[in-house]
């Protein structure tokens, strides 16, 4: 599939700079993605945009090459141009030639890569699409080739991190036209040895340490214990405390996101945590069910009503259509409580997605 | 000195012979490789383009290994849709503008139905048949569907004022929407395939949209969409009427005005 055809509207968000958010960005993953200063009114959002990284979660079991063509395959499957060109730009940096990456883009199951490498790229995208969300038996045909469940579980942790920041960046509609001009540059060649110095420094094993006791608990923790001994176990525990805690919504608002993905990807687990985040809100279960069965409810206030049906319209869709949702949220919320729920709703998405790590053994 | 310059001379040419040689295949291996690569965006372009009308996981099956025979049952929800009055409407106004309004039509109501998570399985003349919670599974699906038939008549009654105001005749739209099982999959001749549902809930559905002049309404409704239905939406009950290979006579709705909550 060519990105270039696939319709890209003009950015939700207006760029805010923030010296201290922006500084941290830069010395986590060496470099201030663009994107950056659109998200900024949410703390936690930015961080957690570099630490669930595999700068932030370094890898144990995955090459960081593997972790790239994740990035390129799964960006590629929702429609994500900005993402897909800053992948783009890291994969030539890399120095894989044009020529394969193209053979990759168009059809990365007809393309020469080893079979072992296929089978993972095929588990990621169907992590992403999550039609029908992905189950124990689809990670099968890995452990018959070999993977053990750690590097199963960090691999669906790297589909869902990539369909965490696609997410991001395709409801924000981050332009595009910086990131697209670099991908296609006829000087990255020149510097590509010279970047690819300074990224690859930055690789480094991950450590494999247990999870302590404090970090077992909270929000989400089966999630989070089941990808125990991996780096992004702490990093997704972060990312979910720094969610939940920010003020700029309040946590039913947000345990209604993750309640709405979760139905629409008929995530279980996902349903279950959220609905008992709700009731500890102080929702009734009787409350609960004509919300997530209709998307509505005079039981919601204002800001719950707009954000219930927008999160729903995050799970699938195309590009313009999830921006157009967008813009129309404008008319509803604050700006800021916009890049909030676009976070929320980007998470929610990730988290529900990897629901499959709990039933790896 | 002579037979020097005559070896230097055919070293030369041959030299030469082999560079343009050379050239030539770089230059048709360039050609191929850029027939090669428009060919295959071309083949990228259909399969994104496919893939609107059907499960990308179906569209990769069909190009990696052909046709599927196989269907798959699924709970869908299906409006059907069609214009009052279009025959004598096409044997009045001129070909070309007839065109013109029906394209003008099938715009809006696709965008209406696409808005709203729906997709247009087929077009038949000036009906359309739109399915819902098909391609992937949707639990939302009859809100959805009802909701793109408001969309619908909404973008119709917009399409009607353009109409109107270019002195073209307007149009009028009855939709039928009926909920329930059937086999989802690529049905077709080897010339001629499309993703749609077949079974008793799309004929159910064109029946109902058939009613919907008998009751004089635009959007009709059955039970089975009724009872799934947010009851936040406006309906008024409707006497039950018999339908073409159903055995009871069934009770219809007529959809009334969206509640302001459900904006």
């Amino acid at each position: 599939m060519t990105l270039r055809d696939v319709e890209w509207d003009a950015c939700v968000l207006e760029p805010r700079h923030d010296r201290e958010l922006e500084s941290y960005v830069r010395r986590e993953l060496g470099v201030l993605p663009s994107a950056v200063p659109y998200f900024t009114a949410s703390p936690w959002l930015v961080r957690s945009m570099a630490n669930l990284s595999y700068y932030g979660a370094p890898l144990v079991h995955l090459s960081y090459e593997l972790a790239d063509l994740v990035g390129l395959v799964v960006s590629q499957d929702n429609s994500c141009r900005y993402c897909y060109g800053i992948q783009r730009t890291v994969m030539r940096v890399h120095g894989l030639p044009e020529a394969r990456i193209r053979q990759i883009e168009q059809n990365f199951l007809e393309a020469e890569i080893d079979p072992r490498t296929k089978l993972a790229l095929d588990f990621a995208r169907r992590i992403s699409r999550a039609a029908p969300l992905v189950s124990a038996s689809d990670a099968q045909p890995l452990r018959a080739a070999g993977w053990e469940p750690q590097a199963i579980k960090e691999l669906a942790y790297q589909a869902a991190y990539n369909v965490f920041m696609n997410r991001l960046m395709t409801t924000a509609a981050i332009p595009i036209a910086p990131v697209e001009r670099l991908a296609e540059h006829w000087a990255l060649g020149w510097i590509a040895p010279f970047m690819r110095l300074a990224m690859r420094r930055r690789w480094r094993t991950g450590d494999a340490t247990p999870l302590p006791p404090e970090l077992r608990g909270g929000p989400w923790s089966y999630l989070v214990c089941a990808l125990d001994g991996l780096p992004a176990a702490r990093a997704l525990r972060a990312a979910l405390d720094g969610m939940w805690d920010s003020p700029l919504l309040s946590r039913r608002a947000k345990a209604l996101v993750f309640a709405v993905v979760a139905r629409g990807l008929d995530c279980p687990s996902g349903q279950r945590e959220a609905r008992v985040l709700l009731e500890a809100t102080g929702l009734l279960q009787s409350e609960i069910e004509p919300i997530l069965t209709h998307l509505g409810s005079p039981a919601l206030d204002p800001i719950e009503a707009a954000i219930v049906p927008f999160a729903r319209g995050t799970i699938r869709g195309r590009p313009m259509q999830l921006q157009q949702r967008t813009r129309a949220l404008r008319e509803r919320l604050h700006p800021e409580q916009i890049v909030e729920v676009l976070g929320v709703c980007a998470l929610a998405n990730a988290v529900c997605r990897l629901g499959v790590v709990t039933q790896i053994e | 000195m002579m037979r020097s310059w005559l070896i230097a001379a055919g070293i030369a040419a041959v030299a030469a012979v082999l560079a343009a040689a050379l050239q030539r295949s770089r230059t048709s291996d360039r050609r191929a490789r850029a027939r090669l690569g428009t060919t295959t965006e071309e083949l990228e372009r259909l399969s994104h383009a496919f893939a609107r009308f059907a499960p990308m996981e179906l569209v990769e099956r069909v190009i990696a290994s052909g046709v599927p025979t196989t269907g798959e049952r699924k709970d869908v929800t299906v409006l059907f849709a069609d214009l009052f009055g279009f025959t004598p409407l096409s044997e009045s106004v001129d070909p070309s503008v007839l065109v013109r309004i029906l394209n003008g039509y099938f715009e809006r109501m696709a965008r209406a139905i696409t808005a709203h998570h729906g997709h247009i399985s087929t077009l038949i003349g000036d009906g359309i048949l739109a399915l819902f919670g098909a391609l992937e599974a949707n639990p939302w699906q009859t809100d959805d569907a009802v909701r793109a038939a408001l969309a619908m008549r909404a973008e119709l009654v917009a399409y009607n004022v353009e109409l109107q105001a270019s002195g073209l005749p307007t149009l009028r739209l009855g939709i039928g929407l009926h909920r329930g099982s059937g086999i989802a999959g690529l049905v077709g001749s080897p010339d001629l395939m499309q993703f749609t549902v077949v079974g008793t809930v799309v004929n159910v559905a064109a029946r109902v949209q058939a009613l919907t002049r008998e009751h004089d309404v635009d959007i009709l409704i059955t039970p089975a969409v009724q009872r799934a239905l947010d009851p936040r939406f406006a309906l008024r009950a409707l006497p039950p009427r018999e339908l073409k290979g159903i055995a009871e006579p069934v009770a219809t709705f007529a959809v009334l005005e969206q509640s302001s909550e459900l904006d």
